[in-house]
């Protein structure tokens, strides 16, 4: 069944990486690597195997791959590829049917990738068979095919001889040769393997003698040196003279990073993430669906399930952690994680079907409960109504009408030049002509093109093109949240268990001058950082000046940070730390005065250091009160908007409030600034949901 | 354990010594500008201390703030929109606050839920709709129609925060009330209001300071120069250029003044009250 299952997805695989075979339009480095088929290829021709060991065109990337699209391309007529620079743009034209041969060859491994997945899990195949990142990378001629298959095979041939024994775990070790010497990235599988299998054997504690510690490492040295025989004998390349070609192969690439074709592109670091977050965004007729985003969506919430596999997630972590640190940002580096992903978005599919089928299963316990309110608060809300009019009456005209207006504007596309029809009804008579059906939606894409005087129905086109515009946002949303909560709560804390030590001295002047970022507006807080870290006045540039010439790199770095998105993000957060840590530090303090001393006490009596004091005493006890602080300072640096404005960050760091307000005050166009506000309600309501779910924390809620 | 070493507390206070430095690197860049009389555009070279100390600086930005103004025709356009916005919201909130802290009724529960999520919505999120509205009702370009924008920024807030309020006060109180003959109305204007009067004020506060505070949004409203608050003259003189840095420092500087004063005096209570309202 599960074999039948595997085929089928198989298949379904072969058939859109055919099709995007024929259909996909040459991209960069195409050339490269065809070329160096056809170099192999041309000597396989003349029979004269030792120029193998000669050949490695583009020898930063090991033979293997090359080596493939030679023995493929060998029956077929000679060809040639222009020597072109690694940076050019893509080939015009690629001599056929080599191209198309090449890339077959690319599609094959990707093929067998999916296979293999899909034996271990149906459902994670088939969402690796859709994706169009693989889809896009694997029927390439780029060199992505073979180390995919490869590397899912060294964790799953792992995974199967932790069972059944050495035999398996000799096939992983192989396996990762294989890999190495297709494409060095891929190794990182083998490094969360390595990392695996070191944590899960470790010796406990008391046992850790000279014996154990090489009975714990033996295995995994053993299946290392076997990658690296493997690897050497799989890359003919390195045979003449094995130390120094490998030595320039590898270390090509951390001077790749620092090159100009690399740092000119300027990708924030988590570039990785936002193209996770989406579907290849060129050539969209070549793939049939587009569900990747979801498919990490549900890998997102499968990484946080009790019950995964640990080593799905260590691939997982270690690949996308290697990405994030990595400087070089290309697209195709994302296969390297996608099995994975895939594999833990199944088992998140999985276990919410198993929740559903218990729930059928359990229907007939249901005490069904009406939803319908009972009379006695019908009742209730009209003797509560002439307390709530004023509030209703304020709230209904200044919140809740133009809440559902501006869903109405969001429908529409509206914009400067025909805002005198949209006020005076433009906009309410167009929603009604397209809801009813009588005028069709102008399309999106001719959204802000030439002013028009009246407002159209734009349908939900206008959402959805602004929900797959800000994925680059939403995913610096994500960094930005997560680093400025953490770091206003870990300086925040520090200050307050500082504050509270017994005997510390003038912890009152201290508290009072850690009020004043508090106590200051937002606005000016901006300002005053604004005047620091002006690019060209800023007091920061002013004081690196005088040292231009000895350390131009500290003085173009200060005179350059708007430019560099990992350097604004760093000055931001310096600027949300300094306005956001007093709140932190204030719920801290508070919640560290409802512990009992008396706890310390005994756990000094006890012996413990300050460290684990802090860990099993003060920390398990702070952690709820200061979850209420920690959610309004998310919310806040979620909406964070004054900073932004003030000090005009680079793109993409801006907020969802940030590039709506551009929208409205540059840009004018009032539709595409509404359905960014609409998104941006949908997504605080979700998380106000969930925090009901989750806990009564918002009951603590409010200022920020 | 009870006594720190030497050592120890000199750490201890290198540390928060550290912190502090941190703290005031921003404000002391503000007021060093501000009390620079010798900055004529942009500063040109890095100063630790003013090259003219002066208050000069503040005295200019006193008699001639922006083009139509002087500072104090800004400072009461300023009281007078976030005064009204906050009165308005507090006024028309708080019977609709007692009404959720006292009563059940239907949809009580999604209407918080509205409350909360209102209480967390950027002030952009409501910036188009309002604009659009306001221009259609001939409001946009006034202070009255900024009145209303702060105003629907802070209502839900103060509503949410006055809720709060009423729960902690005692409910025997009232009861106690009604049985000697008060009507609900009588309950609520002499013993409820009363008691949560504190809590109100502070709402009220946090709802002026965000008017008070807030340029971006009406920067865009107004049009007339002589309907100018404080905090949008002075992003005026951000943007537009010309105006020198120390001006523009000073402006902020005098701006903040008095709310740091406020905030100062009334931290506890306001960080009591704000944070962390009582539980249900």
């Amino acid at each position: 069944m599960r074999i039948a299952a595997a085929l089928a997805v198989a298949a379904l695989a072969a058939i859109l990486r055919l099709r995007a075979v024929a259909l996909l339009p040459i991209d960069y480095d195409e050339d490269d690597y065809l070329r160096g088929g056809l170099e192999y290829a041309a000597a396989i021709q003349r029979g004269d195997w030792a120029a193998l060991t000669q050949l490695n065109y583009r020898p930063e990337h090991p033979a293997l791959h090359k080596l493939a699209y030679g023995l493929a391309l060998a029956p077929f007529p000679p060809a040639t590829v222009p020597d072109r620079p690694t940076t050019a743009a893509p080939a015009p034209s690629l001599p056929q049917p080599h191209l198309y041969v090449a890339r077959l060859v690319s599609a094959f491994f990707g093929t067998l990738q999916v296979l293999v997945l899909a034996l271990i899990s149906p459902v994670a195949g088939l969402f690796l068979a859709i994706s169009t990142w693989a889809v896009k990378y694997t029927s390439q001629a780029m060199l992505e095919g073979i180390p995919s298959f490869t590397s899912l095979l060294v964790v799953a041939c792992y995974a199967r001889g932790r069972i059944r024994g050495w035999r398996w775990l000799a096939l992983s070790g192989a396996a990762l040769g294989l890999t190495a010497a297709s494409k060095y990235l891929y190794c990182v599988a083998g490094a969360a393997v390595a990392v695996h299998w070191l944590a899960s054997t470790a010796p406990r504690r008391g046992a850790r003698s000279k014996v154990a510690l090489w009975r714990w490492l033996r295995p995994v040295l053993l299946w290392a040196v076997l990658a690296v025989a493997v690897f050497a004998a799989a890359d003919p390349y390195l045979w003449p003279d094995p130390v120094g070609r490998l030595r320039d192969s590898v270390f090509f690439h951390p001077y790749y990073t620092q090159s100009q074709a690399v740092q000119s592109l300027n990708m924030p670091f988590w570039q990785t993430l936002a193209l996770l977050f989406s579907s290849v965004p060129w050539h969209r007729s070549v793939f049939l669906v587009a569900l990747d985003p979801l498919v990490t969506l549900l890998a997102a919430i499968g990484l946080f399930g009790r019950k995964e596999p640990r080593l799905w997630v260590t691939w997982l972590v270690v690949a996308a952690a290697f990405l994030l640190v990595w400087p070089t940002k290309w697209p195709q580096y994302l296969l390297c994680l996608l099995a994975p992903v895939c594999y833990l978005g199944a088992a998140a599919l999985a276990r919410w079907v198993a929740m559903l089928e218990r729930a059928w299963a359990a229907r007939g316990d249901w005490h069904w409960r009406p939803a319908w309110p009972s009379s006695a608060s019908w009742i209730g809300l009209r003797r509560a109504l002439p307390w709530l009019i004023p509030g209703l009456a304020a709230a209904g005209l200044l919140l809740i009408y133009p809440m559902i207006y501006q869903f109405a504007i969001s429908l529409t596309d509206l914009q400067a030049t025909s805002i005198r029809d949209g006020v005076t009804g433009g906009v309410w008579r167009e929603v009604w002509l397209g809801l009813t059906g009588q005028v069709s939606p102008v399309t999106p894409s001719a959204l802000g093109h030439g002013p028009a005087t009246r407002v159209h129905y734009a349908g939900p086109g206008l959402l959805a093109q602004v929900l797959l515009s800000i994925d680059e946002v939403l995913a610096f949303e994500i960094v930005w949240t997560v680093l400025a909560v953490g770091t206003q709560a870990a300086l925040g804390l520090g200050v307050a268990l500082l504050l509270n030590r017994r005997g510390v001295r003038f912890t009152g002047w201290w508290r009072t001058l850690y009020i004043l970022p508090w106590a200051v507006p937002e606005f000016v807080a901006a300002l005053s950082w604004s005047h620091i870290l002006e690019p060209r006045f800023g007091w920061l540039r002013l004081a690196t000046a005088p040292w231009a010439q000895q350390a131009p790199a500290l003085a173009r770095a200060s005179a350059g940070w708007m430019a560099r998105t990992d350097q604004a993000l760093l000055l931001l957060l310096m600027a949300a730390l300094w306005y956001g840590f007093p709140f932190m530090c204030l719920a801290a303090s508070a919640g560290l005065r409802m512990i009992p001393h008396e706890l310390h006490e005994a756990a000094w009596m006890d012996g413990a250091g300050a460290w684990t004091r802090f860990r099993y005493v003060t920390w398990p006890l702070l952690a709820p009160l200061l979850v209420p602080a920690l959610l309004i300072r998310a919310i806040g640096a979620f909406n964070q908007f004054y900073l932004f404005v003030v000090l005009r960050p680079p793109h993409p760091l801006a907020t969802l409030a940030t590039i709506s307000y551009t929208q409205f005050a540059s840009n004018r166009q009032y539709a595409v600034s509404a359905a960014i506000n609409t998104v941006t309600v949908a997504i605080l309501l979700g998380l106000v949901l969930w925090f009901e779910h989750k806990s009564r924390a918002s009951e603590g809620l409010t200022y920020a | 354990m009870h006594r720190l070493s030497a050592s120890r507390q000199a750490l201890c206070q290198a540390a928060l010594l550290l912190v502090g430095i941190f703290v005031l690197l921003p404000l002391w860049s503000l007021s060093r500008l501000a009390l620079d009389g010798a900055i004529k555009s942009v500063p040109t070279a890095f100063m630790l201390w003013p090259q003219q100390p002066t208050l000069g600086v503040f005295g200019q930005v006193w008699q001639r703030a922006s083009q139509s103004l002087s500072f104090l025709g800004l400072l009461a356009n300023s009281l007078w929109v976030s005064c009204l916005a906050a009165g308005l919201s507090v006024v028309m909130g708080a019977s609709t606050a007692y009404a959720f802290a006292r009563l059940r009724f239907a949809g009580r529960r999604v209407g918080l839920l509205s409350l909360l999520v209102g209480a967390f919505l950027p002030p952009v999120a409501l910036m188009t709709p309002l604009y659009l509205i306001l221009e259609s009702l001939h409001l946009r370009d006034s202070t009255f129609g900024l009145v209303l924008v702060y105003a629907a920024f802070s209502l839900p807030f103060c509503i949410w925060n006055m809720r709060a309020a009423f729960q902690a006060a005692p409910r025997e109180l009232e009861e106690a009330a009604a049985l000697d003959g008060a009507t609900p109305l009588g309950c609520f204007l002499r013993v409820a209001l009363p008691l949560a009067l504190p809590a109100i004020g502070t709402a009220a506060l946090v709802a002026f300071l965000g008017a008070y505070s807030e340029f971006a949004v009406g920067w865009l409203f107004v049009e007339n120069g002589r309907d100018v608050t404080l905090a949008m003259a002075i992003w005026g003189m951000r943007t537009m250029g010309g105006v020198p840095w120390s001006q523009i420092a000073a402006m902020a500087i005098l701006m903040t003044l008095p709310v740091t004063a406020v905030f100062l005096v009334l931290r506890k209570a306001l960080f009591d009250r704000m944070a962390f309202g009582s539980p249900e």
